[in-house]
C-alpha cells in the first residue's frame, strides 16, 4: 500500500514537472526550426531564425530599451526600497502598519487597472512613451517586492548587532553603512535581481504607455505575435528565458538564491 | 540600609526615580533608585518581566525613560544618545559583527574613537589577552564556540574602557558546564580590569556567587539591594525571601505584648522586638528549610507530623504538617542525628533559632 502511494506520488510530481517544462522544451526545439511557420516537430533544423531576430531592428531596439529600463528600475527600486524597508522595520512611527500593508497594494490590484490609472496621470504629465515614464510605471510593480524582500532580510538580522555598534560609539549612519549594509548584501542583490527581471518581463503596464518613439521588447514581441506566427517567436521566447535565467544565475553565484530570500 | 558605611565613597553611578512606563497596567520600571560605587560588581536579579532588562536598555540609551535620572560621575546621561555614553554592553546573543574578524570586532569601538593604529593594535591585543583569546584575532565569529564568542563580546565592550560594563544574561545561552566556567571567568576579568559592572540575571545562583551586591527587582520595583549574605539571610520582603533560596511561610498571629507569635494556636520561637513589622497582628513568618531542627515529640517546640521524606542525594527533604494544616519543609544533612525521627506518620517537634526567622506583615 505504502509502495503504491509512493509510486503515485512520484508519478504526480513527474506530471507536474512535465506540465511546466514540456511547453518550454517544445519552444526551445522549435527555435531551431528551418520552417517558416510554427510546427512540431520541425521538418528541418537551422539557426536562421536566430539570425533573423538578431538582425531585426525593432527587436534589437526593444531589447536595448528593456535592458536600460530594467537596469535603472533595479537601481531605483533599491534606492527607494531600502530606506522604506529600514523605516518600516526599524523605526517606530504612527501609521507604520497601515503603510506596511498599503505598500503591497500594487501586488493585489489588477495590472489593467493600474495601467489605466498610470496612463491617465502620465498623459497630462507628458510621460507617455518616455524612459522616465516607463521606469516610473515599472517601479510601481517592483517596489512592493523590493521593500518586502529587504524588510524580511532586515527582520531576520535582528536589531541587537546594530544596537551593539551604537553602544560602541557608532552614529546611526555609521551603523547603517558599516554594520547593517554589509549584512544586508544578500537581500540587496536578490531584490535588485527580482526588480530587474520583473521590469524586463513587464508587459501589461508597458502596453498602456509605450508609443512609436519608445517600446520595450515584450511589447514588440506581443505586437509581432499578434500579426504573425513563425519560429522567430520561439527564438524570442528562448531569449527572454535565457536573460532571466542569467540574472538568477548571477544571484545564485554571488550570494545563493535561497540565502538571498533570508532562509 | 544595612550596607551604609561611615566612610562610603561618593557613588560613581546613581540612579534616581528611574521610571519607564509604556502605558501598560503598571510601569515596566517603577521609580528605581540605587547607587553603584566605582569598581563594584552589581547584580540586577529578578524573574522575567520584572524590568531588569528594560533597566539595562535605559542605561545603554536604547530606550528613553519616562522620567528619572541616571548619572555617572555627577552628570545626568539620560539625554545622551547611546553612542555618546561610553558604556560597554554585552548582549545575551553576543551580537558580534559576523562580517568582521575577532580583531575587527574588538577594534570597532576604538576605530570610531579615532585611536591611532598602533595603540588600537596594542589595546585589542591586551583585551583579547584579558579574555584569554590571544591568537584568535584572525577568526570569524562563526568559527568560534559559544563561550569564545561570549568572551569576544566582553573584550569588545571592555576595550573602550567604558564607565560601566552592562551584561545582559550573558550566561543563559551557554551549556551548564561552560556556564560555571564563565561565571568565574567573568568575575575574574572584572577583578583584573576593575570595571564597574551591572550584571542582569534571573538566576539567583549566578547573582549570589558573582556579585558584590545584588539588587532584587520585582514588578518594576526594587525590592532590596545588599550583599549576597544580606539578601539571603536578611530578606527585606517576602518576595526576596521566596525568590532567593527556599523559604517556609507560616501564617501567624502576633501579640505585641510578649512579644510572642502564635501559629494555629501553637507558640513559635519568640522574635526579638527589632524584627517586628510596624503594625498589624496578622503576619507571615519565614524560615529557611535548612534552619529548622527536628526533635523528638514532647521535647518542646512546634508540634508537627511527618508527611513525606525524600532523599535527594546531598540532603534529605522532609515535609511536615502542623496541627492547623500548614505545611513546612525541612532540609536535613544525611548525617543529622534527627534523620531517624523523620518517618512518615511520626510526631515530632520543630525548633529554630530566633535569628533565622523573618517576620512580615501579612
Amino acid at each position: 500500500m505504502a509502495r503504491l502511494i509512493s509510486l503515485l506520488a512520484r508519478a504526480y510530481v513527474m506530471a507536474v514537472f512535465a506540465f511546466i517544462f514540456i511547453p518550454l522544451l517544445i519552444i526551445v526545439v522549435i527555435s531551431f526550426s528551418a520552417d517558416s511557420y510554427l510546427s512540431f516537430p520541425p521538418s528541418d533544423w537551422s539557426l536562421k531564425w536566430y539570425g533573423e531576430v538578431l538582425s531585426n531592428e525593432g527587436f534589437m531596439q526593444g531589447l536595448k530599451n528593456s535592458a536600460i529600463i530594467a537596469a535603472i528600475v533595479a537601481l531605483l527600486s533599491l534606492g527607494f526600497g531600502l530606506p522604506a524597508a529600514y523605516a518600516l522595520e526599524r523605526l517606530d512611527f504612527p501609521g507604520r502598519t497601515l503603510i506596511r500593508n498599503l505598500i503591497l497594494a500594487p501586488l493585489i490590484l489588477p495590472a489593467m487597472m493600474l495601467g489605466l490609472g498610470i496612463l491617465m496621470v502620465f498623459t497630462p504629465a507628458g510621460l507617455v512613451a518616455t524612459y522616465p515614464g516607463l521606469v516610473l510605471a515599472h517601479l510601481v510593480m517592483t517596489l512592493p517586492f523590493s521593500v518586502r524582500i529587504l524588510q524580511t532580510t532586515l527582520s531576520n538580522l535582528g536589531a541587537d548587532v546594530e544596537e551593539a555598534a551604537m553602544t560602541l560609539g557608532a552614529r546611526p549612519l555609521q551603523t547603517f553603512l558599516r554594520i547593517t549594509l554589509p549584512r544586508l548584501m544578500p537581500g540587496v542583490v536578490a531584490s535588485s535581481a527580482i526588480a530587474a527581471i520583473l521590469s524586463f518581463d513587464e508587459i501589461v503596464l508597458s502596453l498602456f504607455i509605450v508609443g512609436p518613439r519608445l517600446t520595450t521588447l515584450p511589447v514588440a514581441i506581443y505586437r509581432y505575435v499578434d500579426e504573425r506566427t513563425d519560429p522567430m517567436v520561439a527564438v524570442l521566447a528562448v531569449l527572454l528565458i535565457a536573460i532571466s535565467l542569467a540574472i538568477v544565475l548571477v544571484v545564485e553565484r554571488s550570494v545563493g538564491f535561497a540565502k538571498a530570500f533570508g532562509r | 540600609m544595612t550596607d551604609a558605611q561611615p566612610s562610603a565613597p561618593p557613588p560613581h553611578i546613581s540612579i534616581r526615580a528611574l521610571t519607564f512606563d509604556y502605558g501598560g497596567k503598571r510601569p515596566a520600571v517603577d521609580a528605581l533608585s540605587f547607587d553603584i560605587a566605582k569598581g563594584e560588581f552589581i547584580g540586577l536579579l529578578g524573574p522575567s518581566g520584572c524590568g531588569k532588562s528594560t533597566t539595562l536598555r535605559l542605561f545603554a540609551g536604547l530606550m528613553a525613560p519616562t522620567s528619572g535620572q541616571i548619572s555617572i560621575g555627577g552628570q545626568d546621561i539620560v539625554s545622551r544618545p547611546p553612542w555618546e555614553r561610553n558604556l560597554g554592553l554585552v548582549f545575551q546573543s553576543y551580537a558580534l559583527f559576523p562580517h568582521m574578524t575577532v580583531t575587527q570586532n574588538v577594534a570597532f569601538g576604538l576605530k570610531l574613537r579615532k585611536i591611532g593604529k598602533e595603540e588600537t593594535a596594542a589595546r585589542v591585543a591586551e583585551a583579547l589577552r584579558a579574555v584569554r583569546l590571544d591568537g584568535f584575532g584572525h577568526r570569524r565569529p562563526s568559527e568560534l564556540s559559544g563561550g569564545q564568542q561570549q568572551r569576544v563580546a566582553i573584550a569588545r565592550a571592555i576595550v573602550i574602557e567604558p564607565e560601566i560594563l552592562l551584561l545582559d544574561e550573558p550566561l543563559s545561552n551557554l551549556d551548564a558546564r561552560l556556564r560555571d566556567e564563565m561565571r568565574f571567568e567573568i568575575r575574574d576579568i572584572q577583578n583584573r580590569t576593575g570595571i564597574t559592572t551591572l550584571f542582569v540575571t534571573h538566576d539567583q545562583q549566578e547573582a549570589l556567587t558573582m556579585c558584590d551586591r545584588i539588587a532584587v527587582m520585582n514588578a518594576g520595583r526594587l525590592e532590596q539591594i545588599g550583599t549576597p549574605t544580606e539578601v539571603f539571610d536578611r530578606a527585606a520582603t517576602p518576595f526576596v525571601a521566596n525568590f532567593i533560596g527556599r523559604a517556609n511561610t507560616l501564617r501567624s498571629t502576633l501579640d505585641r505584648n510578649g512579644p510572642s507569635l502564635l501559629c494555629d494556636g501553637q507558640p513559635l520561637p519568640a522574635p526579638p522586638a527589632s524584627e517586628l513589622p510596624a503594625s498589624g497582628s496578622d503576619v507571615s513568618v519565614m524560615v529557611r528549610p535548612h534552619a529548622i531542627r527536628l526533635r523528638p515529640a514532647g521535647s518542646g517546640g512546634v508540634a508537627a507530623t511527618v508527611a513525606r521524606r525524600v532523599f535527594v542525594g546531598n540532603m534529605i527533604e522532609v515535609e511536615l504538617t502542623l496541627t492547623g494544616g500548614q505545611t513546612v519543609a525541612v532540609e536535613l544533612q544525611p548525617n543529622d542525628p534527627a534523620v531517624p525521627l523523620a518517618i512518615p506518620g511520626a510526631a515530632v517537634d520543630l525548633d529554630w533559632s530566633r535569628d533565622d526567622m523573618r517576620i512580615f506583615a501579612a
